[in-house]
């Protein structure tokens, strides 16, 4: 028996012809941006764009009509993000909420919640972020020290910081991770709880922007100074943070934007290399379109077991370790074979695309879960833990 | 089922004893069409035969058989090879059949000249010169003269080769894991398992993705072969297989020691293998070449579509 379980999944037919239904809505849709901003293109947020991918019911596409869902397959879900992101389209704003807010909502909010929430998703309007990470949280998520307080009038009362937030400057909806009992040191995961927070109105929350390495503006700190937020505002059940917390991110680490983030580069290279293409060139070519190919079959491979109701988060490990890897990889292998010299104002698209690349790739193996902690989660998986 | 029935088989049969009953089960037809009396399998249950052999480092062209077989339509112990110098005139052959797998042991083996030509050679009057790969299997040169061919339909031996050897490598590479991860929960230093130290744990980690990614990639490869031109994604399993050599040979190495390094140990029944098998039938910049051609030829403005083509046309 092999370790780790790899079928090659099978696409359901229909496959073809929704494909090419995504890439006319995208041709037509899609608006036109640079190479560097196709790279890494969940990290980029179009308001406007998320709209148009609502509206053409691409957003939350599995859930159910109740909630303005399509009700269409996981399988189906997997090739629309893939051709997304092979566009390179700007998915970022709704692309949390799609992935795990709703997901979320679903499967722990009640019925006001997710009918507060979800139809709004999905017409691309209401955007969501992770409020896990605190400056003293980090791999050790555990050690969140946000605390929530329950006021006599059932209210709760929130203080503390989460930090790394993508794009809280654009989003509604905050799932947050707080402590509502006290430390027991026993069970660091007893004692907490989400918390659906509207970002927009409830007085007593500042976020702040965090320039990141590049320039961007894309991650920020979000303070709760005595935020007060209705009883209806805990998610799930009080004390059950924990475990909701990791199935959240169980559905995230396998998806094709875990090694598709530097295609766009690749696909440069491919551009710039002729038929009298040097070895060294051609083979970093044959050599990323292998393992790009490799990769596709095991994210897909995870869907199909997604599908199926089985548990693949080991799996899901794997893909995210590798492609990190690939992602990070691609932009190392480019900078050693190609010469053109790296300017803030070059104006190469290959140049300026791996110039972006070699500055945002680090960040690719820290999201998420780290590569340490993933390969952590894969030892155990070998029975080392 | 098929992947169970002969693992027992390897695991319990003795070695010298393996090709009798290989032989005797008819595994060589696996790949025969019913009508030939075979089994009317494809690629895919090769798989789940040829990646047992591996993982038990199984001393027996268990491929070769199956695949030389199916190309003569008739099962037994035969054996084939895309190396061939020499020249083809009025259907007799002169000239070497290299890197024959057992040349010494079949009398019968299927060989492609450099104009494509398939063909099989009956092997009782060749001369041959042994060799051995570094895991100690035989790799015989046949040498031919003015041999009658059996001529036989088209096909691209070196890509039949290549994926044979994949398959092997997937399981070899699997075995090497399980053996290694199996040794660290044994093997105690500074009063615990060296499996608890985290330094451990990370290679393994390592290691364990590269063998599932070689394991994924390969089946995706046989998947394809059963459906039809799979030439891209033959090219790209024995490449991932090849690159994956280094960092399972270098950890299963480290992290078993001084034990590891001795000829008495199981260890090196899979890194010898892994590391002949890199070079047969294509090393990583043969097939870096052949993929990379492949791709510039079709252009960027193809990469992805082509990519998902390839699965889209089962779905239909
Ligand atoms: C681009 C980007 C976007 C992000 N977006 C969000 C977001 O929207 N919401 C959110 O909540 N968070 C977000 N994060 C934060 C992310 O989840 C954390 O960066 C991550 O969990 C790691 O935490 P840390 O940065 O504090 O590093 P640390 O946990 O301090 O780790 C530092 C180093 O130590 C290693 N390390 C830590 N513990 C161990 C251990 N037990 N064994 C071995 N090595 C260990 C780590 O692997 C890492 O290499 C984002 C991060 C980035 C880079």
């Amino acid at each position: 028996m092999p370790t780790f379980s790899f079928q090659p999944v099978d696409l359901p037919p229909g496959i073809p012809a929704f494909r090419q239904q995504i890439r006319q809505f995208l041709q037509r849709e899609m608006p036109d941006t640079s190479p560097e901003n196709k790279s890494n293109c969940w990290g980029v947020a179009d308001l406007a764009f998320s709209r148009k991918l609502g509206q053409q019911g691409y957003i939350g596409m599995t859930w159910p009509k109740a909630f303005g869902g399509g009700e269409r397959s996981a399988i189906e879900r997997y090739i629309l993000l893939e051709e997304l992101l092979a566009a390179g389209a700007p998915v970022g704003a709704h692309w949390i909420a799609d992935r795990q807010s709703g997901p979320a909502i679903l499967k722990y909010g009640t019925a006001e919640q997710q009918q507060k929430y979800l139809p709004a998703i999905t017409r691309g309007e209401l955007y969501c972020c992770i409020g896990m990470s605190e400056p003293g949280a980090g791999s050790d998520l555990a050690s969140v020290r946000t605390r929530g307080e329950q006021l006599a009038d059932g209210r709760w009362k929130l203080n503390g910081q989460k930090l790394w937030t993508t794009f809280a400057q654009h989003c509604d909806l905050m799932i947050a991770l707080v402590r509502t009992t006290p430390v027991d040191a026993n069970n660091r995961h007893a004692g907490l709880s989400q918390f659906l927070i509207d970002l927009k109105h409830t007085p007593g929350i500042t976020i702040r922007p965090i320039e990141d390495m590049v320039g961007g503006n894309h991650f920020n700190e979000v303070f709760f100074d005595d935020a007060i937020v209705e009883p209806d505002a805990l998610f799930g059940v009080e004390g059950e943070g924990w475990q909701q917390c990791t199935s959240e991110l169980s559905l995230e680490r396998s998806g094709p934007e875990r090694y598709l983030s530097s295609l766009a580069l690749y696909l440069e290279l491919l551009r710039a290399a002729g038929s009298d293409a040097e070895s060294t060139v051609v083979q970093a070519l044959g050599s990323i379109a292998t393992q790009l190919w490799t990769l596709r079959q095991m994210s897909l491979s995870v869907a199909g077991q997604l599908v199926d109701g089985q548990d693949p988060t080991l799996e899901a490990a794997c893909v995210k370790d590798l492609g990190n890897a690939l992602e990070q990889g691609i932009p190392h292998l480019v900078q050693r074979i190609v010469s053109s010299e790296l300017f803030l104002e070059d104006q190469s698209d290959l140049a300026r695309t791996l110039a972006l690349l070699l500055q945002t790739s680090p960040s690719f193996s820290l999201r998420g879960g780290t590569r340490e902690i993933l390969r952590g989660i894969i030892a155990r998986g070998l029975g080392l833990r | 089922m098929l992947a169970e029935t002969v693992s027992r088989l390897f695991a319990e049969v003795e070695s010298d004893q393996l090709q009798p009953t290989i032989d005797e089960m008819g595994l060589a037809g696996l790949m025969l069409s019913e009508g030939q009396g075979g089994a009317g399998c494809g690629w895919e249950e090769l798989f789940e035969v040829l990646e047992p052999a591996g993982q038990y480092a199984a001393a027996v062209p268990l491929g070769e058989n199956i695949l030389a077989s199916q190309l003569l339509g008739k099962a037994g112990n035969f054996s084939l090879s895309p190396y061939v110098e020499g020249s083809l005139q009025e259907g007799k052959f002169s000239g070497e059949v290299r890197n024959i797998p057992w040349g010494r042991a079949v009398d019968t083996v299927v060989a492609q000249a450099a104009t494509g030509d398939v063909f099989s050679l009956d092997t009782s009057a060749a001369h041959c010169r042994e060799n051995h790969n570094l895991a100690d299997e035989p790799r015989d040169t046949l040498i031919f003269d003015r041999q009658a061919i059996g001529p036989l339909e088209s096909a691209d031996l070196l890509q039949y080769c290549a994926l044979m050897r994949s398959v092997q490598m997937a399981g070899a590479l699997e075995g090497a894991l399980q053996l290694t991860a199996a040794y660290t929960l044994e093997r105690h230093q500074f009063g615990r398992a060296i499996g608890k130290f985290q330094a451990v744990q990370q290679q393994l980690a390592v290691f364990a993705v590269e063998v599932a990614a070689v394991s994924c990639a390969v089946r995706a490869a046989c998947r394809a072969a059963t459906r039809g031109d799979a030439a891209f994604q033959i090219g790209a399993a024995k490449l991932r297989a090849n690159t994956a050599v280094e960092i399972a040979s270098r950890t299963a190495h480290q992290v078993h020691g001084a034990i590891g390094f001795t000829r008495e140990h199981q260890l090196r029944q899979f890194t010898q293998r892994l590391w002949s098998w890199r070079t047969e039938y294509g090393n990583d910049r043969y097939w870096s070449e052949f993929l990379g051609r492949r791709v510039i030829e079709r252009g960027a403005e193809h990469f992805w579509s082509d990519l998902t083509a390839r699965d889209d046309r089962v779905a239909g």
